[in-house]
């Protein structure tokens, strides 16, 4: 990275001075006079490249550079050296304090730029960070309660009751394990710049996982799937998709009341993959499809406490298919269903030679 | 009685865990012994020569892995790990160094009840069986080695001769999780850049001859990012599901 920057500013240096010499010879050519115009021309070179280059060293650079140029070649007298000339000394100075007035400003920019851009993701983070803990209060009360109701209360408790409060703390602690599960997601990619380490994934077999361990949570909601024929790879983190796959039909078994279907639907739209999953249950209000993003909840969610809120899972799906450079959308009517989509760039793949000995 | 029972050696260094792993394995006729460090893992296992190691990577004193080294210089006794760390990386790293399993924590109860079974007698069986001869049976799938043939409900399976070569490399290791690499080496003998595209198109074959679709009938399981693993050969006593 650092070698880059350094290569690409050593290029804009020696761009723009050779571009300044090439424009001063011209003039030179044409008109014969030059004095005034190299000094100013110069002026405009040490300029650019303090602009365009990262800190002090590249301006000051130019402006030496260009001093000298002007003094040797574009002055009288031609092609030798004169510092006894004020003017000369003049120029000299006035394109150094050019040179570092603007490389100040530029620092100052860019330094502005990653400033705001990390209290952004402090933002995303903190609301985020909000909405998990409260998401996680509430297993934790239900299985420290249940706990310590059953040791208390050992000998008081019915065999049933007992086993119904173990099976609840039970529970809780799968739901609370899925969530960290999306915590750590959330922290493998540090606000959303760090690329995902994409390898490249068998769409079936993606498919066939989540599914299996889609089953294994809720073995009565049944999915449909509608998939491409096609030997489809697609460069991905695979335990980030499938996690929001996951995500998506757990909310859907969840919280679309009165589903009799679930349909898991992927196509091919160019060279993308469209994963679609949608239901037949109660849909989404139009005002919470707005934030259903954004990880932040509307005021009216904590009473809908005794369904473990949306949580967190739709924020970290949103936020791991942006990380993979795609796009995911919501459409949802009150009484008749909701889909969820997002696309994924595919690899295109040459369809080798496996049919070999029979 | 107690003479009978498998040896497990769990090495663990979180006291919560090892206590509900000991009462699991007793609860269920194994003997456990604990430890509580890699060093402490490495005497208890010279002194008892257990049957079963349950180990997780994360210890106090080294890392997990150099007890999967320290014993498979001599021994195969198979090792399952636990392993909070859910990267596909560090999986892949402790399954070629030899590590016959892993258990990604928190885990059910019955999950690594199933795992400690399916090792226990991949190592009593696949020994004894020298495999090639036998016949692989599990749920609907049927393996004769003999006629190198597959069969799926009594159905015979069309596979060629690659693909038959992945199905039988997979079932002698029945219940173990093979990583790409290791199935790409046992196959085509060598590991250039292109092989695991190749054995995945195998696999899409494969999958697709079984009539496996997405979420049903499977008998070859995908570790995402890792590798394959063959559902586990059924016992004349009980059948899992």
């Amino acid at each position: 990275m650092n070698q880059k920057t350094r290569w690409h500013d050593a290029l804009v240096l020696a761009g723009v001075l050779c571009a300044a010499c090439a424009l001063v010879a011209g003039t030179q050519q044409l008109t014969g006079r030059i004095d005034g115009v190299a000094s100013m021309v110069f002026v405009l070179a040490v300029f650019l490249i303090s602009m365009y280059t990262d800190g002090y060293l590249w301006g000051v650079a130019a402006s030496l550079i260009g001093v000298l140029a002007v003094n040797f070649a574009f002055r009288s007298p031609y092609f030798a050296f004169n510092f006894t000339l004020p003017e000369n000394l003049f120029s000299g100075i006035v394109m150094l304090v050019v040179a570092i007035m603007t490389s100040t400003l530029t620092t100052r920019i860019k330094k502005q730029e990653q400033l705001r851009m990390e209290s952004e993701t402090e933002k995303m983070r903190a609301t985020l960070l909000r909405a998990v803990s409260h998401d996680l209060r509430t297993p934790l009360t239900s299985i420290y309660g249940a706990c310590s109701t059953v040791i208390e209360n050992y000998d008081n408790l019915e065999k049933e009751q007992k086993l119904k409060l173990l099976g609840e703390a039970c529970s809780d602690a799968q739901w609370l394990n899925r969530m960290v599960e999306n915590l750590l997601s959330v922290t493998r990619f540090d606000g959303g710049q760090v690329a995902v380490q994409k390898t490249p994934t068998v769409l079936d077999e993606l498919i066939d996982s989540v599914l299996v361990r889609f089953q294994k949570r809720y073995p009565k909601v049944h999915v449909t799937t509608d998939l491409p024929d096609s030997f489809i790879v697609i460069p991905m983190d695979s335990m980030l998709i499938s996690q929001v796959l996951t995500n998506l039909l757990e909310n859907a078994a969840v919280h679309a009341d009165g589903m009799t279907t679930l349909t898991l639907r992927v196509f091919t739209l160019g060279s993308r993959a469209v994963f679609e999953v949608s239901d037949d249950g109660c849909g989404i209000p139009k005002e919470r499809l707005r934030t259903l993003f954004s990880g932040v909840m509307p005021p009216d969610a904590a009473a809908d406490s005794g369904k473990h809120g949306m949580g967190i899972g739709l924020s970290v799906c949103a936020a791991i298919v942006k990380a993979h450079g795609g796009e995911i959308q919501a459409e949802s009517k009150v009484g008749e269903g909701t889909t969820i989509r997002f696309w994924l760039e595919t690899e295109s793949i040459e369809t080798e030679e496996n049919e070999d000995e029979q | 009685m107690s003479n009978n029972k498998f040896k497990v050696l769990v090495v663990e260094d979180e006291a919560n865990i090892c206590s509900f792993i000991e009462t699991l394995l007793e609860t269920n006729g194994y003997q456990a012994l604990v430890a509580n460090t890699c060093g402490m893992g490495q005497t208890l296992f010279t002194s008892h020569n257990p049957d079963l190691i349950i180990l997780d990577l994360g210890l106090p004193d080294r890392d997990g892995l150099e007890l999967i080294r320290f014993v498979r210089q001599k021994f195969l006794t198979p090792i399952i790990v636990l392993s909070a760390r859910t990267t596909e990386q560090d999986k892949i790293e402790a399954l070629d160094l030899g590590a016959n399993d892993y258990i990604t924590k928190p885990f059910g109860t019955g999950e690594l009840l199933a795992r400690v079974r399916a090792a226990l007698r991949m190592n009593r069986f696949g020994v004894l069986n020298g495999m090639p001869g036998g016949v692989f049976r599990a749920q609907g799938l049927e393996i004769n080695y003999e006629r190198r043939k597959v069969f799926v409900d009594g159905e015979e399976v069309k596979l060629t001769q690659t693909e038959y070569n992945i199905v039988a490399f997979l079932s002698e290791h029945a219940g173990r999780v093979m990583t790409y690499a290791s199935i790409v080496r046992a196959i085509w003998g060598d590991t250039d850049c292109g092989s695991t595209k190749k054995l995945q198109v195998n696999m899409a074959n494969i999958r697709k001859k079984l009539g496996s679709v997405p979420g049903h009938n499977t008998y070859i399981l995908n570790e995402l990012g890792v590798g394959y693993r063959i559902i586990d050969e059924d016992t004349d006593t009980k059948t899992e599901s």
